[in-house]
């Protein structure tokens, strides 16, 4: 009865955090201000101080998690209503998420490796440039543990969305479908958020480009985590 | 009853999602089931004259608050200690400069290709 009430009020209290920190965001519209930091803070500064063990938190906080893979699946209806896009340009579009994803595998393994890092390291860098829940996925898949690539996702996303413009300008690139599809398969739903904020065409291709890289990304991932770990 | 709709989609999605994990285990897939899932989704929406507008309430309501449903794992951080140390802070530099990498070759490629489409139609 009591673990009853710990799951209920752990539950109730995510919900708070998540509303209470998605208020301050739209105050204060910074990357660093994402209610996924700033939340993520709350949580575990809540938990330090009072001394709640995270496995008795997860009573509750496993019940909010479950719903990751309906939400996964979900992204099937936005990449449906943009299959125009993906129609339209379907050569510019597979080939650039394409190379992004392979680029962004090699570059981790070669990383990784060269850093020394052990195999559950590697495991969660692989899919950082994924949406949270499928690069949770791909690394509990290869061995690895999903709070820690959720984070190496984040920086992904909070970085990407800090460099696009320098980075845009840097490869000589001004065209809308070309940046969001470099946002999208770099820097995930973080990313897309503020190609939205842009142009209505890359906020779309960046949305699109996010959800098909996390495709390409759980295909390849693990084949390449599995040759190279 | 807009909250027995939303219950309904979420069911509706929750049984791609079980379908698809159980795919990856019959068949011994390495990708995960949540994936084949939203795959499986978008061939229904493909092959059959159902929409995304069926499930919009339930769909909307997940994307949109996407961030609450990681929070609990993102908040599993406490117990990973080990990301504030020196390979913590290699790999997080690394990933950021896997993202440049990624940003930068992925439009890149795509705006060398529009180009040559558009320069093809002229």
């Amino acid at each position: 009865m009591n673990e009853w009430w710990t799951g209920v009020a752990a539950i109730a209290g995510t919900m708070m955090v998540y509303a209470a920190s998605k208020r301050m965001y739209r105050r204060f519209p910074a990357p660093l201000m994402l209610p996924i930091v700033t939340g993520t803070i709350v949580i575990i500064l809540f938990l330090l101080i009072s001394g709640i063990p995270y496995n008795a938190y997860m009573t509750g906080g496993q019940w909010i998690e479950s719903l990751l893979g309906p939400a996964v699946v979900a992204l099937a209806c936005p990449l449906y209503e943009q299959r125009h896009l993906l129609k339209r340009y379907s050569v510019p579009i597979l080939s650039g998420i394409g190379t992004g994803a392979v680029i962004g595998i090699i570059s981790g393994l070669v990383f990784t490796r060269a850093a020394g890092a052990s195999k559950e390291w590697a495991a969660a860098v692989l899919p950082k440039s994924v949406t949270t829940p499928v690069a949770m996925d791909i690394t509990t898949t290869l061995g690895g543990d999903a709070p820690l690539a959720a984070m190496f996702v984040m920086v992904a996303g909070i970085g990407g969305v800090v460099v696009h413009a320098q980075v845009m300008k840097a490869v000589g690139v001004t065209d809308p479908v070309a940046k969001g599809i470099g946002m999208g398969s770099a820097a995930h739903a973080i990313g897309t958020a503020k190609s939205l904020e842009n142009s209505e065409t890359e906020g779309a291709v960046s949305s699109v480009a996010m959800t098909v890289s996390a495709v390409i990304v759980a295909f390849l991932a693990p084949l390449a985590g599995n040759l190279f770990l | 009853m807009n909250v027995f709709r939303i219950v309904i989609h979420i069911l509706i999605l929750y049984a791609f999602y079980w379908t698809g994990v159980w795919i990856q285990g019959v068949l011994q897939l390495p990708i995960p089931g949540s994936i084949l899932g939203m795959l499986l989704l978008l061939a229904v929406f493909i092959f059959t004259s159902a929409t995304p507008k069926w499930i919009q309430e339930g769909s909307g309501l997940l994307l949109g608050n996407m961030p609450l449903l990681f929070l609990p794992v993102t908040a599993g951080l406490v117990i990973h200690g080990e990301l504030f140390s020196v390979l913590g802070a290699v790999l997080v530099t690394a990933v950021f400069i896997s993202t440049l990498l990624v940003m930068g070759t992925g439009s890149w490629v795509s705006q060398y290709l529009l180009k040559k489409r558009r320069e093809h139609r002229e």
